[in-house]
């Protein structure tokens, strides 16, 4: 492959701005990480209209920032609180707590700073070398590949994503009727605008990702938090010693791998991939009675493995225009705001704005490094700011921030409407995850689906006679039957089971 | 009161916190609203664009716009309200004071192609709004990928197969000029919309549709680097820019469709102010800068009064409506 662009793309983070941003957003990112409930992607939803005034690969790298400090700052949380900060963190806090609870907080934060340097890092070298490959595909990517795509996606999401399935797949009907709002860009009739020319263009994602994720943890989260919150550990010897780091060598070698692959998934990710990395070292370990009480590995496995994820999910965003998460997709929507038309051709027409992206994740890592071991104390401090205090400013920042994008009093409206929806949602356990991002999809599937339709002359079939759209259409059938197998898997063993005892029984007869 | 809600628009208009930013940026202009005898302009200069930021209709009034500012000698902004085809941004204007401190780009197809589209209530007239003056004139090229082996209309009529055709959009020139050309030459094509010309263009290149027409500006350098092959342009003469390849009219069809685009204001817009602000334009014209704008995007200018626009305008809804009559080509619900 062609190095030269990717070296330009050093060269465009290298920019003092472009700098200043990373390091502005790894601040923030560090931040809300810290603070339990504000998550990454409401951060960016409440952040976007602070982008739209900067040029685009300074904007997305200051996103890009936010997403990766929340999860090197989530571990703290989960270390000297037992309250992980981020949902990618649950796990360290088993491992976590324990160890600061053997006056070893101070080795847990290290190991995971540096297993989220390691892990990070392998993914950025690892992205650098698979993107361009997918990108070499882009011409193929016609409207029935995008059809294909947008309907695994919007899958994947539903089904892979924590929590119930159907509450998932119907957060994402709900988001797909939601796309069809606005004008049908194929006939040019009106579709649910109620002859409101403020929705003669559809939904904005900006409004509706500002409520649900921003306004509704917000309010969500004020509710949870009136238990008072203790006082943290405190933090000594953050270095961990040879031996701790020996013993979590394999752990962060084996989670950068792991959460490289799971991130790449659509609706993979930093928190399943962190679970997955847990479970993975519990069961290869010789001492899995040590996991739970103090376990070095245990800390390394899933904060490496997260950081990965959190890496490697920009793969199918930045390759095929594809959020593999929620978080993925607000980014998405700052780049299409921006102009930016996020897709197979990025690599190609954008060279500067994707490598000056995916490089900054290097000084991304370097930086809170920095901030993870030395400066670990000023962070823990934060903790000590009231909601009481917090939640209105970040209410008021999300509304002032949602009516200067458009200069629309109806946009603010619509924050309010989604942010009590994205309450209820998150109290009848439903996740506004699913339904932002098939909201993104929503209007792609639909396009999508019409164009290949037309190209098609009608015929359905067209969709498996072409090998990409063919392919992903049967990995579309695989993931939607996975569950059902399973069922039947189980229940075939329990009926052998049942034979089998009766059997017995017989016998015994 | 409501150079108090502009100003406060204006103001909010930035963004968040980039907003100190950007005073500092265009600070120079801000407060010197002209208090000269004919009172105009009283503050900042409003162009709506109802384009994205970055298309040719939003580059065209950020280059008009650097030029009046000077003029005026208060800012000009653009501000973009993508919608509807631009129709958005324009129903917008008409509700703005008729005072000339809030303008838009009007694209010629929203008054002669797109209510052929759109249900009629929705149809954008320009004689609702006060025409300030053309702005240029934008072709539209009929591409193929080098390996479709088509090369003229011929090869398209000879194909043996029904062709499929990607268009910018529906009710746009792109849609109608293809739709007008495989009438007329008697081709069984089926047209599929994209969202805008970047996305018609990818789509031609990678073959996924035979054929597109999109505006020349967007397709030039694929074409000079021969990744895309013209077939024709849809202009009424050779533009100056694609002079090798043959227009339709030549080929031996009757579809000149051109994109154009002109400044208008809300209707009820005193004279003096649109002389003004004609004033501004013209000056504009002549700079090298705007010049040198157009020939970098492939725009030929068009340059004419407000009347001509109007008439002119006027004129194509005419002639469009009857070919489309004639050949009984629906652009809306065609589905």
């Amino acid at each position: 492959m062609d190095f030269a662009p990717v070296l330009d793309g050093f060269g465009v983070v290298l920019e003092p701005v472009n700098l200043l941003y990373c390091l502005i957003g790894v601040v923030i990112g560090m931040l809300v990480g810290v603070l339990p409930g504000l998550g990454p992607a409401a951060t960016i939803a409440i952040l976007l209209p602070i982008t739209f005034g900067i040029e685009p690969v300074t904007a997305i790298i200051m996103l890009a920032g936010i997403f990766y400090g929340a999860q090197y700052g989530g571990t703290i949380t989960s270390v000297l609180l037992r309250l992980p900060g981020e949902a990618s963190s649950v796990v360290t806090v088993f491992d976590g707590y324990a160890l600061a609870r053997q006056g070893r907080a101070g080795t847990a934060l290290g190991i995971a700073a540096i297993g989220s340097f390691v892990g990070g890092t392998v993914s950025i070298v690892a992205l650098t070398l698979v993107a361009p490959l997918v990108a070499g595909f882009a011409l193929d990517f016609g409207p029935p590949e995008y059809t294909a795509l947008a309907l695994l996606g919007i899958l994947l999401v539903a089904t892979v994503s924590g929590g119930s399935r159907l509450k998932a797949v119907v957060a994402a009907c709900v988001g797909l009727l939601l796309a069809t709002v606005g004008r049908d860009t194929f006939t040019g009739a009106e579709r649910f605008t109620f002859d409101n020319l403020n929705l003669a263009d559809g939904l904005d994602f900006v409004p509706i990702a500002m409520g649900l994720f921003g306004l509704g943890e917000i309010l969500y989260n004020l509710e949870e938090r009136h238990r008072t919150v203790h006082a943290p550990a405190t933090v000594a010897n953050v270095w961990p010693s040879r031996t701790d780091l020996r013993q979590a060598s394999g752990a962060i070698g084996r989670g950068s791998v792991l959460g490289f692959f799971l991130g790449i998934l659509p609706g993979g990710g930093a928190t399943i991939s962190s679970l997955a990395a847990y479970a993975l070292e519990k069961r290869r370990s010789k001492t899995p009675e040590r996991f739970g009480k103090g376990a070095v590995e245990g800390v390394a496995a899933p904060e490496t493995a997260n950081n990965a994820a959190a890496t490697s999910s920009f793969i199918p965003l930045l390759t095929l225009g594809i959020p593999a998460n929620g978080t993925m997709a607000v980014i998405f929507g700052a780049l299409l705001i921006q102009g930016v038309a996020v897709g197979p051709q990025l690599v190609s027409q954008e060279p500067e704005l994707f490598w000056g992206v995916v490089n900054s994740m290097y000084i991304d890592n370097i930086l809170l490094l920095i901030m993870s071991i030395p400066l670990v104390g000023l962070f823990v401090r934060i903790l000590r700011v009231r909601p009481a205090i917090l939640a209105p400013v970040t209410v008021m920042i999300t509304l002032i921030g949602v009516y200067t994008v458009n200069n629309s009093v109806f946009d603010i409206v619509l924050v309010i409407v989604f942010g009590a929806l994205g309450y209820v949602m998150k109290k009848l356990g439903f996740e506004p995850g699913p339904l932002v991002l098939a909201f993104v999809l929503g209007s792609l599937l639909e396009d999508s689906l019409r164009r290949s339709l037309r190209i098609f002359e009608g015929d359905p079939t067209g969709f498996l006679t072409r090998p990409i759209s063919g392919t992903l259409l049967v990995l579309f059938v695989l993931v939607a039957l996975l569950p059902a197998f399973q069922a039947l898997r189980h229940r075939r063993r329990a009926t052998a089971h049942d034979a089998a005892a009766a059997t017995d029984d017989k016998e015994l007869v | 009161m409501t150079t108090i809600n502009r100003a406060r628009r204006w103001a909010t208009a930035g963004t968040g916190l980039a907003l100190t930013l950007s005073l500092a940026a265009c600070g120079g202009n801000v407060g010197g609203g002209g208090s000269d005898a004919a009172e105009y302009p009283d503050g900042p200069v409003t162009i709506l664009v109802g384009a994205d930021p970055g298309g040719s209709t939003d580059l065209i009034a950020r280059a008009a716009a650097e030029g009046m500012s000077d003029e005026l000698g208060v800012a000009v902004n653009v501000e973009n309200r993508p919608g509807a085809n631009g129709a958005l941004s324009l129903q917008e204007l008409a509700g703005e004071e008729p005072d000339g401190q809030t303008l838009a780009v009007f694209n010629g197809s929203l008054a002669y192609i797109t209510p052929f589209a759109v249900a009629e209530g929705e149809a954008v007239s320009i004689e609702d709004y006060e025409v300030v003056s053309g702005l240029s004139l934008d072709d539209y090229v009929l591409v193929t990928a080098p390996d479709s082996g088509f090369a003229t209309v011929e090869d398209l009529a000879a194909a043996g197969r029904p062709i499929t055709f990607g268009t910018t959009g529906v009710g746009t020139g792109s849609q109608l000029s293809q739709e007008l050309l495989f009438n007329q030459a008697g081709i069984e094509a089926t047209s599929v919309p994209f969202d805008g010309g970047a996305p018609t263009l990818t789509a031609v290149l990678g073959g996924q549709v035979d054929v597109g027409s999109i505006q020349l500006g967007e397709a030039i350098e694929q074409i000079e680097a021969g990744e895309l092959t013209p077939i024709v342009t849809f202009a009424e003469e050779r533009p100056t820019y694609l002079p090798d390849t043959p227009t339709a009219i030549e080929a031996g069809y009757d579809v000149p469709v051109q994109q154009s685009r002109a400044l208008v204001a809300p209707q009820g817009t005193p004279a003096e102010v649109v002389d003004r602000l004609n004033e501004a334009l013209d000056a504009t014209f002549e700079t090298e800068a705007y010049q040198q704008f157009n020939e970098d995007n492939q725009l030929t200018p068009w340059e004419v009064d407000g009347a001509q626009v109007t008439e002119e305008y006027t004129s194509n809804l005419q002639d469009y409506r009857a070919v489309v009559e004639e050949y009984g080509i629906d652009l809306g619900a065609e589905q």
